[in-house]
């Protein structure tokens, strides 16, 4: 019970913290002292209060849009292993439940960007959908993969790698969190996919498609998004930390693994500029060759050798 | 039984005395003959479903045919089920979609009658378990929806369409008959029962018969590459009829490759695999084409091959796992194919129902000229994006459950013995993700330019107010289906277990199949919790939002933004198309501006489909340079056709002596 409710409070607000994390590495980088780590919480907490501007062009899908995106990632969270490694909700196939709740966010946050019948926003949405295509696939296959090698079905198989692949364990490991951090990068819009701090309309992805949101939904959308992150990281932690960690150990490590990430996260922002457009996909595609590779071990750890 | 024979003979029935009314009577005396056949029908195959039991009548019909037998077994009561119903919901749809055209001299009565005859030629094909009359209905079949399609003949496109669908048409029943001949030859029958008995140690000609028969019942189903009727077809018939067609017709096609599947028992690894990567290519190449769409309902016709795609993957998983002897494989994959073809029949229906209200409001196919229907028409938009978001597999709606159950068969089959079996199924896995996906990308673009946004042309800009009730009602009866399937799927898997269980004689696989069951019944409670918690969210956010402005779009500063700049549906999805430029066939028109002042300018970009661009264009333009070398015996002389009448009779004589034998 107290691990439920840790669990819950983590992650409803870990996340704030996580983004305030990634501003200060920004801010540290750029030689300036930054906004406080629970700038994100006010901001958010702000944005609740403020009143807001809807378009005359928009329907009942532009009200609903944030609250069904943020439903979605909240709901697919509860499938999605937080510290001690077991998910609220443990069923097989979690992975594919997972990817199809987030789809329904996706669903109508890409349609909420056409209703406002502007000249820019439908320009996100067609990224974002475009983008999703070929990330979907690869997440899919390196899920797939090392499912088949534990033969466990549930999002557990992440922590099984080791002791069912052996030394090939660590490489799947190695190549699995790249796939999931280059999924984070794409889904969250990070540099380089994206710049969620850009002021070009042309240039964005996710930002566009939120133009005209104001008040308490651009409130919800900008914590859904900061969930989602989480989510990754969290997928990302439950990979790569050892399974033998417990109790408060493995709070500590959970949480050190997530700001550590963020910190990353941080540091490819300032250190790199987001990629042309054309040069995305081939950004993307890396993603599918490492899912591929992972296939390719696992497929020799079976049948080979 | 009788009540069976008592339906058929309600829809002819209908079919006879709605050509004998009134014009406005017409589709009324459909909609009522089919009430009460569907009631009818409905009771033998609920107690076939309920029981797993058969009901069998055999009827002497003629020296030819003799004995035909009618068979509803679990396999044609589901057909029977999705059948009727459908059928019933399109024919009360047309009741409001028919009402423009009534009275102005067209051939009302001849489409109230092969509407009918389409009904009752379906309900036969799936209950016939005689070749030769089988091949007499199939016949019925496409040929009453040939005249369905045809209904506005007096335009270009649709008598082309038509007659390239009866060209197809007729392609698949030569493959059929072929099928069908050989298990003749073999069996010294004409009864099903007895085709079954033949194939059973005959591994070489049970692979022929399957592979003839997938032919001929795939170019029905729509599978690539003889998929290319469809997007001609759906976008040429009036909406009910493309609702009828897509929804439960094409399904036919599914349910002839099932059937002979039943006659092959355990088939081959070789005709697995064949199923499963056609399948995986029709669901990739049918959405990938739907992308490029701009006219709604041909969009929905590449859609309606994804699907065709999607059940055909279930079906393959579920072949091979039969051929592997994997129990469990076999019995998800199945359940998954089949309770795919109820939900594509539920949402693909919806789908093109919404199409034709906005078609008849707007009087345009073409989307690139819509934009901001929700706002006259609120329930047709709300049909229409509920029936986007279950065509997506997005949960809570019904696609998501089939898609989920042949995840989940492929899933359980990956720990495999053999290394093809294992990649092959992990992108199997791969391709329905990037399906999911790219549907996501279609439908996203199909609803938003179509129902959002400001309106695009004057025809968009003029509708005033939503499509009639009886159009209205239809849609919401599918569009509740789509949901109660979603959050309910223990009953309606419960319903295509049986006809599962004839294709896996092994209870073993009865515990996994149980703890299947159990976590689609744990997901349904799941999805209640999402539900509750989008309704409080949805709640909470009203209560937040209590004084809001209402303000143009923000255009970066500019406030003068009109209806032209917004995005479109071709700019949506360009940057996927360019993406993939090889696997499109591009064809531009331009007119570049010349002159000082230049008048006149315009670009306009048109994607062909590769399959009918490099394949049966360059096959048909074949084709008629060898008949144009024919042409010099075409004299109009009937003294010379008299000629060559009695030379080949001479001909068939002299062959049949020194062949015969």
């Amino acid at each position: 019970m107290i691990s439920l409710l840790i669990n819950i409070l983590i992650l409803l607000f870990v996340p704030f913290l996580m983004i305030g994390v990634i501003k200060k590495t920004k801010a540290f980088w750029a030689g300036r002292k930054g906004v406080s780590i629970m700038q994100p919480l006010w901001d958010f907490l702000r944005l609740m209060k403020k009143d807001s501007v809807i378009s005359e062009t928009t329907s009942w899908v532009f009200k609903f849009a944030p609250v069904a995106g943020f439903a979605s990632i909240l709901f697919a969270a509860l499938f999605v292993p937080l510290v001690a490694g077991k998910p609220i909700f443990n069923i097989p196939f979690a992975f594919v439940v997972f990817s199809y709740i987030l789809g329904f966010g996706k669903f109508f946050s890409l349609i909420a960007a056409l209703d406002t019948g502007s000249s820019f926003e439908g320009m996100g949405a067609s990224r974002e959908a475009c983008f999703s295509t070929i990330v979907e696939p690869a997440f899919f296959i390196g899920m797939a993969s090392i499912a088949a090698l534990s033969q466990n079905y549930t999002f557990e198989s992440l922590r099984l790698i080791l002791k069912n692949a052996g030394t090939y364990g660590y490489l799947i490991i190695a190549l699995l969190a790249v796939t999931l951090f280059i999924m984070l990068l794409i889904e969250c819009c990070r540099v380089p996919v994206d710049d969620p701090t850009t002021h070009l309309e042309l240039t964005m992805i996710h930002e566009v498609m939120i133009l005209d949101n104001s008040g308490a939904d651009l409130g919800l959308i900008t914590w859904g998004s900061a969930i989602k992150m989480f989510l990754f990281e969290a997928l990302i932690a439950n990979l790569i930390l050892p399974v033998s960690l417990h109790g408060w150990m493995a709070l500590a490590a959970f949480l050190a693994v997530v700001f550590i990430l963020a910190v990353i996260v941080g540091t490819v922002e300032s250190s790199m500029a987001r990629f042309r457009m054309t040069h995305v996909f081939e950004f993307i595609f890396i993603m599918s060759i490492t899912a591929l590779i992972i296939l390719a071990l696992v497929t020799y750890r079976m049948y080979g050798g | 039984m009788e009540i069976y024979f008592l339906a058929l003979g309600m829809l002819f029935a209908g079919a006879l005395v709605s050509a004998a009314v009134k014009e406005q009577w017409k589709f009324k005396i459909c909609s009522v003959f089919s009430l009460i056949a569907s009631a009818m029908l409905f009771i033998p195959a609920a107690a076939v479903l309920l029981t797993g039991g058969t009901l069998k009548q055999t009827v002497y019909m003629s020296p030819i045919l003799g004995n035909v037998e009618f068979v509803i077994d679990p396999l044609s009561a589901f057909f029977v089920m999705v059948i009727s119903v459908m059928s019933l919901l399109g024919t009360i749809y047309a009741n409001g979609y028919m009402k423009p055209y009534l009275n102005k001299g067209m051939n009302v009565s001849s489409h109230c009658f092969f509407l009918m005859m389409l009904i009752t030629s379906m309900i036969l094909v799936v209950t016939v378990q005689n070749a030769l009359f089988f091949l007499i209905v199939w016949e019925l079949m496409s040929l009453s929806s040939f005249f369905l399609v045809i209904f506005e003949g007096e335009k270009k496109e649709v008598i082309s369409a038509g007659i390239k669908y009866l060209v197809y048409m007729h392609l698949s029943v030569i493959f059929i008959i072929a099928a069908f001949v050989l298990l003749n030859i073999q069996s010294n029958s004409l009864s099903f029962a007895d085709f079954a008995a033949v194939l059973q140690n005959n591994a070489n000609l049970a692979n022929i018969v399957f592979l003839l028969a997938f032919t001929g019942f795939g170019i029905k189903a729509g599978f690539v590459p003889f998929h290319n009727w469809l997007p001609d077809a759906h976008p040429a018939a009036p909406s009910h009829v493309s609702g009828i067609m897509s929804g439960v017709m094409i399904k036919t096609g599914i349910y002839g490759i099932l059937r002979v599947l039943l006659f092959v028992g355990t088939p081959s690894k070789l005709v697995s695999y064949t199923v499963l990567i056609i399948s995986v290519i029709s669901a990739l190449y049918g959405v990938l084409y739907a992308i490029t769409q701009h006219d709604i309902k041909r969009l929905l016709a590449y859609h309606s091959i994804e699907n065709i795609g999607i059940i055909g993957i279930g079906i393959g998983a579920g072949m091979l796992g039969l051929a592997y002897s994997n129990p469990v494989v076999a019995a998800l994959g199945f359940a998954g194919g089949i309770l795919h073809i109820l939900n594509h029949s539920i949402f693909k229906e919806l789908l093109f129902f919404a199409a034709g209200s906005v078609y008849l409001k707007t009087h345009t196919r073409n989307i690139e000229k819509l934009g901001g229907l929700i706002k006259n028409m609120p329930y047709t938009g709300l049909m229409f994006i509920i029936g986007s978001v279950a065509i997506c597999g997005l949960p809570p709606f019904n696609g998501f459950i089939s898609e989920f159950l042949i995840y989940a068969g492929m899933l359980q089959g990956v720990p495999a013995s053999e290394i093809n079996l294992f990649i092959t199924l992990i992108f199997a896995i791969a391709g329905l993700a990037m399906v999911g996906t790219m549907a996501i990308l279609c439908f996203t673009k199909a609803s938003g330019i179509t129902f959002l946004g400001n309106p695009r042309s004057e025809n968009a800009m003029n509708v005033q107010g939503d499509v009639s009730r009886v159009m209205i009602i239809p849609m919401g009866i599918l569009a509740f289906l789509t949901f109660f399937i979603g959050m309910y799927p223990q009953y309606f898997i419960g319903a295509v277990l049986v006809p599962v269980f004839m294709f896996i004689k092994n209870e073993a696989v009865m515990p996994v199949f149980n703890s299947v069951m159990e976590l689609v019944s744990v997901l349904s409670w799941y999805f209640f919790i999402f539900l509750i918690m989008v309704l409080v969210l949805f709640a909470l956010r009203a209560v937040l939002n209590r004084k809001t402005q209402i303000h143009n779009t923000w255009g970066c500063g500019y406030d003068r933004a009109n209806n032209h700049m917004q995005y479109t549906a071709s700019s949506y999805a360009d940057l996927f198309i360019s993406t993939l430029k090889p696997l499109f066939k591009r064809v531009t028109h331009i007119k570049k501006p010349k002159e000082l002042f230049p008048k006149e300018a315009y670009y306009e970009l048109e994607i062909e489909d590769i399959e009918e661009a490099y394949i049966v264009k360059p096959l048909v333009m074949w084709d008629e340079k060898l008949l144009a070398k024919f042409e010099r015996i075409q004299s109009g002389n009937i003294q010379q056709y008299i000629l060559f009448g009695l030379i080949f009779l001479i001909l068939a004589i002299v062959g049949m002596i020194y062949f015969g034998g």
